[in-house]
Parts: C-alpha cells; sequence; structure tokens
C-alpha cells in the first residue's frame, strides 16, 4: 500500500538549484504584498537575490565544487541531475537576472510597474530548468506549460495597449495549439513504448529497432509530433508564424528574456527527448537516428527563412525576431548532430556554448532596443539607430558588438558558439547544412551591419534612455560577449564536462 | 456476428459523437454549437463507459462537460458579439479537408495493425471486457496513489501546481484590469527616476 516517502529516498538535494529558485518565487510572492506600489524597485530587488541563491547554487554544482544528493537521479528518474542540468540552470539564471534589470526601470517608465512581473518571470525561469532536468515526457509537458503561460501573460502585460494585447493572444492561440501535437507525440510514444520515462524509452528504443515495422512508425509519428510543439517554443520554420507578431507587440523588457529563456528550455527539452530518450532509433542498421534527417532539414528551412527575412525588416523588434529565428537554426544544427552515433555528448556540449553566447549576445541587443524605445512604444525602427555614435558612443559601440557577434564574427561570443554546432554538424556528417549556415551567416551580415551603419555613418537624433541598471545589464552582456570571444577556452573547458545521464 | 445490445448502444453513443461533433462547427450560433459540444463529451464518455473504463467516463463528465464547457459558455455569454458568426469557413476548406483526411489515413494506416498486438483479434470481439478478472477493480485509487507516490508522478504533480498557480496569477491580471489601472492613473509614474542617467540624449 501506500507509504509515505522519506525525503532521502526521493533524493531532493539533486533539485536543490531550482527547488530554491521555486521556494523563492512563492515568498516573493507573499512579500510583494507588503511592498507598496511606488517602492516596487524593493521586489525587482528580492527577485534579483532568489536569482542569485539559485544562480550560486547551480554554478557551485556546475563546477564541481559541491553536487547536491547523490547519483543523476531524483523523484526515480523523472528528474535527471547531471552537468547539462546545471549548465542549463546557469544559462536560464544569467537570462533571468539580466531580464530583471533590463525590465525594472522600463515598467517603470511605461506605467506598467506590478510586482507580478517579477514573480511570473522567475516561474518561467522555474519552467526553463524542469525543462532541462526532465527525465520524464510528463515532466516535459508540465514544465513546458511552467515556462509557456506566464510568457503568454507577459506579453500582454502592457495591457489596455492593444499591440500587446494582440501578441499575448496570437501567442496563446498558437502556444495551445502546440502544446496538443506535443501531448499527441507523447501519448504515441508511450503507445510505442509503454513508458513515459526517457530513461526507459532508452531501453525500449533498442526493442523497438529490432522489432515490427509498425511500432517503428507510432514512435516516429510520436517524435515528430513531439518536434512540432518543441519546434514551436524555439521558433523553427515552419512553426514560426507567431515570433515576429509577438516580438513587435510584447513588451520589449519581455522579449529581451524570452527570446532567449523559450529557445534554452525547447533546445534542452528536445536535446533530452531526442538525443538522451531515442539516439538508437534507426530504421536502418548502422544509419544515423530515423529524426535526423527530419531535424537538419528543419535547421535548413529556418537558417534560410530567418536570414532571408529579416533582410527586409525595418523595425528593430521584428528585425531581431527574425534573426531569433535564424539562430535557432543554427542550433538545430547541433541536435541534428546528436542523431549519429557517439555524439550526443557534443551536440549537448555545442548547443551550452551557443546558448550561453546566444543569451549574452540577444538580451544585450534587446536592452539597446530597450534604451531607444519611447514610453509609448514607439521609436523602434531601424532609423532610430541614427546618430547614436555621437549621442551615446558606448552604447553604439556595445550594440555594435552585439551585432557583430549576432553575425559570428571571430572574438565575439558568436563566432565561439557557431563554431562548435559548425563542428558538431561536420563530425555527424551534414555537410549541406554546413554549407547553408556558413552562406546564411554571410547573408546576416548585411542587415546586422546595416543598423551599425545607421549608427556610425548616418546623421541623427540618436536618443535613448539609459538608467543604470539598463546600463549595467548591457554592460554585463557586452562583457560577456567579448570575454566568451576573446577566451573562449573558458567556457568550452567547462563544456567539456557536461554530458547527458544516459544517451548517445 | 451477433447483435448484442452493446452494439445498439455503442451506434447510438457513436452517432451521438460524431452527430453532435459536425453540429460544433457547422451551426453559426456560437452558444448552440457549445451545447453540441458538451452532447459531443457526453457521448465520448458513454463509450468510455462502454469500453470497461469506468473512471475515464467520469473524467470525461466532470472536467469536460463540468469543467471545460460550462467554462466555455461563460466565456461566450461574457462577449456577446461572438455569438452571431456569420461565415464557419474560409477560403481555405477544400485544404483543410485534404490535410484532415490525409492525416486521418497516417493514423489509420499506423494503428490498425496495432490492434493484433493489443489483443483485439477480429474487428467483432466484444467492447465491454467481461471477464471480471482483466478488469482492474481500483484504478481510481491507483490514479491518485500514482500522483504522490514516491516512484510515480509526484515531481510533475507538484510541478503542475506551481504552474496552476502561476497561471491563477495571470488570469487576475488579465481579468481585472480596472482596479490595477485606476491605482497607476491616480499615481502618475515619477518623472524623476526613469531619465536620472539620461545625460547624453539631446537633439541637435
Amino acid at each position: 500500500m501506500f507509504e509515505v516517502p522519506s525525503l532521502s529516498d526521493l533524493n531532493i538535494a539533486a533539485t536543490l538549484p531550482v527547488m530554491s529558485l521555486v521556494l523563492g518565487t512563492c515568498i516573493l510572492l507573499l512579500a510583494d504584498l507588503f511592498v507598496p506600489q511606488e517602492r516596487k524597485q524593493l521586489t525587482a530587488w528580492l527577485a534579483v537575490a532568489g536569482l542569485g541563491v539559485s544562480l550560486a547554487l547551480s554554478l557551485l554544482s556546475l563546477g564541481d565544487v559541491t553536487r547536491f544528493g547523490d547519483g543523476d537521479e531524483a523523484f526515480a528518474g523523472m528528474f535527471v541531475a547531471d552537468t547539462f542540468t546545471d549548465a542549463v540552470n546557469v544559462i536560464a539564471l544569467v537570462t533571468a537576472l539580466l531580464g530583471v534589470m533590463v525590465a525594472y526601470n522600463y515598467l517603470e517608465r511605461t506605467g506598467t510597474q506590478r510586482g507580478e512581473y517579477y514573480v511570473l518571470l522567475l516561474f518561467t525561469t522555474a519552467g526553463v530548468m524542469f525543462m532541462g532536468a526532465a527525465g520524464d515526457l510528463v515532466v516535459v509537458f508540465v514544465a513546458l506549460e511552467l515556462l509557456s503561460i506566464p510568457l503568454y501573460i507577459l506579453s500582454g502585460f502592457r495591457r489596455p495597449q492593444e499591440a500587446s494585447e494582440e501578441s499575448a493572444m496570437k501567442y496563446f492561440l498558437l502556444g495551445a495549439f502546440a502544446s496538443g501535437f506535443l501531448v499527441y507525440g507523447i501519448a504515441l510514444i508511450y503507445g510505442a513504448t509503454g513508458t513515459t520515462g526517457l530513461h526507459d524509452i532508452w531501453i525500449a528504443v533498442d526493442d523497438i529497432v529490432a522489432g515490427d515495422a509498425t511500432s517503428q512508425y507510432l514512435l516516429l509519428i510520436g517524435a515528430g509530433l513531439m518536434l512540432v510543439g518543441l519546434g514551436f517554443k524555439v521558433a523553427a520554420v515552419p512553426f514560426h508564424m507567431w515570433t515576429p507578431d509577438v516580438y513587435q507587440g510584447a513588451p520589449t523588457s519581455v522579449v529581451a528574456y524570452m527570446s532567449v529563456a523559450a529557445k534554452v528550455g525547447g533546445f534542452a527539452a528536445l536535446l533530452r527527448v531526442l538525443a538522451a530518450g531515442m539516439p538508437h532509433f534507426v530504421l536502418d542498421a548502422g544509419a544515423p537516428a530515423a529524426w535526423q534527417d527530419t531535424v537538419w532539414l528543419v535547421a535548413v528551412l529556418t537558417m534560410l527563412l530567418g536570414n532571408l527575412v529579416a533582410i527586409v525588416q525595418n523595425d528593430l523588434k521584428r528585425l531581431l525576431a527574425y534573426s531569433s529565428i535564424a539562430h535557432a537554426g543554427y542550433v538545430l544544427l547541433a541536435v541534428a548532430a546528436a542523431g549519429s552515433a557517439g555524439l550526443a555528448d557534443e551536440s549537448a556540449q555545442a548547443v551550452v556554448i551557443y546558448m550561453m553566447a546566444y543569451a549574452f549576445t540577444n538580451v544585450g541587443a534587446f536592452s539597446v532596443v530597450i534604451a531607444v524605445e519611447k514610453d509609448d512604444a514607439s521609436n523602434t525602427g531601424v532609423t532610430s539607430m541614427r546618430g547614436l555614435a555621437r549621442s551615446q558612443p558606448w552604447l553604439a559601440a556595445a550594440m555594435a558588438l552585439f551585432m557583430l557577434s549576432l553575425t559570428g564574427i571571430p572574438l565575439t561570443a558568436g563566432f565561439v558558439g557557431k563554431w562548435f554546432v559548425f563542428k558538431a554538424a561536420i563530425s555527424a556528417d551534414l555537410f549541406f547544412a554546413v554549407v547553408v549556415g556558413a552562406v546564411t551567416s554571410l547573408i546576416s551580415a548585411y542587415y546586422y551591419l546595416r543598423i551599425v551603419w545607421y549608427m556610425y555613418f548616418e546623421e541623427g537624433d540618436g536618443e535613448a534612455v539609459i538608467p543604470w541598471p539598463l546600463a549595467a545589464a548591457i554592460s554585463i552582456a557586452a562583457v560577456g560577449t567579448l570575454f566568451l570571444g576573446v577566451m573562449p577556452y573558458l567556457l568550452t573547458d567547462m563544456a567539456r564536462e557536461i554530458t547527458l545521464a544516459f544517451g548517445g | 456476428m451477433d447483435i448484442t445490445i452493446q452494439h445498439g448502444v455503442f451506434v447510438i453513443f457513436t452517432l451521438v459523437t460524431l452527430g453532435s461533433a459536425l453540429l460544433v462547427v457547422t451551426v453559426r450560433n456560437l452558444f448552440h454549437a457549445a451545447l453540441y459540444l458538451m452532447l459531443c463529451l457526453f457521448g465520448v464518455a458513454g463509450l468510455f463507459a462502454l469500453l470497461t473504463a469506468p473512471l475515464l467516463a467520469g473524467f470525461q463528465v466532470v472536467i469536460y462537460i463540468g469543467a471545460i464547457a460550462i467554462l466555455i459558455i461563460f466565456a461566450i455569454m461574457l462577449t456577446p458579439q461572438v455569438t452571431r458568426v456569420i461565415k464557419t469557413t474560409n477560403a481555405q476548406w477544400p485544404v483543410a479537408i485534404v490535410v484532415a483526411v490525409l492525416f486521418f489515413v497516417m493514423i489509420l494506416s499506423v494503428v490498425s495493425p496495432l490492434m493484433d498486438e493489443l489483443g483485439v483479434d477480429d474487428w467483432n470481439a466484444d467492447f465491454t471486457q467481461e471477464d471480471a478478472d482483466r478488469v482492474p477493480d481500483s484504478t481510481l485509487t491507483d490514479f491518485g496513489e500514482s500522483l504522490v507516490s514516491r516512484d510515480r508522478f509526484v515531481l510533475p504533480f507538484e510541478i503542475a501546481s506551481i504552474m496552476l498557480m502561476a497561471a491563477l496569477i495571470g488570469a487576475v491580471l488579465v481579468v481585472s484590469p480596472d482596479a490595477i489601472l485606476r491605482r497607476d492613473e491616480s499615481q502618475p509614474p515619477p518623472s524623476d527616476t526613469s531619465v536620472s542617467a539620461d545625460t547624453g540624449a539631446s537633439g541637435d
């Protein structure tokens, strides 16, 4: 019969980084009640404190200073606490810290300063961390919803404004639809393997490969439907339609955060499901995993469409939205590489390196947009960058750095990320996709450098508002981008330790 | 094959389900569509009961009819304009039919061979499990325990509770804008803090 589980049996200590964040968020929710409306900076500070505690715990675990709990699994395999989990935690928490910093003054000057903003942001972060640690398809789904629902609300946070409401509505409707695909996929995978645990699926896949064709096709359709659901979250073509509209309408501080956080969660879960759960799922003996072709094809389409459509964009937020679609394509290349035998760990490392670089760079780029944006959400056109180099030289320099990093120029973090992604893809013999990636990177230089051109070589007002938290966030992002680019070995040495607990 | 009472019940519930499902998407009055949706869900509940899955049938009634359909009706009643739908299809409907049929064929082609594996040896087999030993007698207990037992779904259960709390906060934010907005209007945002570092923003 039922017995009350003891905490040590659950190995609950292994979940300490994310559990501390959840606990901190609940305390923040209560504490916010006692913070008067005109002193909401206190809520922001408390949010930073909660994120900081969790980040410190994650870094301790990642740096191998101390391991929490014993073994890789907690909650009987529902929660995987390997080094990949730690890396995802660190990226998510750094992004959230920057997200709180860029939000504070932005919310105040747009008249949307409410304590719930920080609470929801922290809940989303917990969702990202649970996705990275998911050891069961049910956890993948529930964590995805924990990641998504606060993001829907945050998109509409500027509520009386129509663009913000429209963006929240679009994101919610399409997101709910995508979740339906994900659940359908989970159901079919359960039908094929008889389990939802990823470790058990990993074992069951060998039997299915040896067995009859029907179960194989059932598993293939299940994996495909999960790819649809998660592909929506990371804005991969052809599930990208929502991205430009949502990014343009949502408050820019939300976009700065979610453009990275949703991707981190989505790719972490994709790796858990595809690379850890079913790397041995082959239709012909000796061939790469059955899902590899689909993933690299989606990656190629995503890189092409994102980069080509970005060329004609004249709004900074839309341009960065298409740029974020394009970057999803590069990361998908690394995910596709995980389908070749023995490459799961290398792919996971490439994804971590890329997302770390992308977190600093993309939050930084959106922070600059926040600086030039007016209180009524106008002035986000590309032309608003005119003359910025003269009026705000440091801001312009930071933006130029972010643009170079998004292009993938050496000495910036973006180059390191692309290097490892392409390296993983070449190891997996995905030459065509790598060529497309390299060519589209060249194409992307056009629209990224166009912004640099506007800043440095055209006359204009170049107005910007840079309160100190925003300045601090931009500085951290710029230093991070430069640091990872100049001394890549710091990140790559760390990344070399990253392995998936099972799979590969 | 023998026509049993179960076949008759099956036909009735199937007709109820399919007929009302068709009406959901074709009637122009959105309120009627919601009522047909409830009927459709009730038909599915009947099918579950026929398949010796009383727990699923109960869930179907309590959750889908009792909660979700009622929620839909609330939403319709709170937004009076949406009850008058002029057209229920758009120019894309032929494409949609093709895609739907293709998807159906795909699912059918994958699922139908599985019938053997699942122990359904021929299409005339009885729906209802007559053998009492093969019917689990405590599905509800199993379900409840699996949500909280340590080697089952306790972690997703906890995450779901966090998620519901986040959704609750969001719902409050979304549906009660008046109080919040009025409070913001009564307190104009202080203008000195946001531009304190705005030293370089000068137009020339």
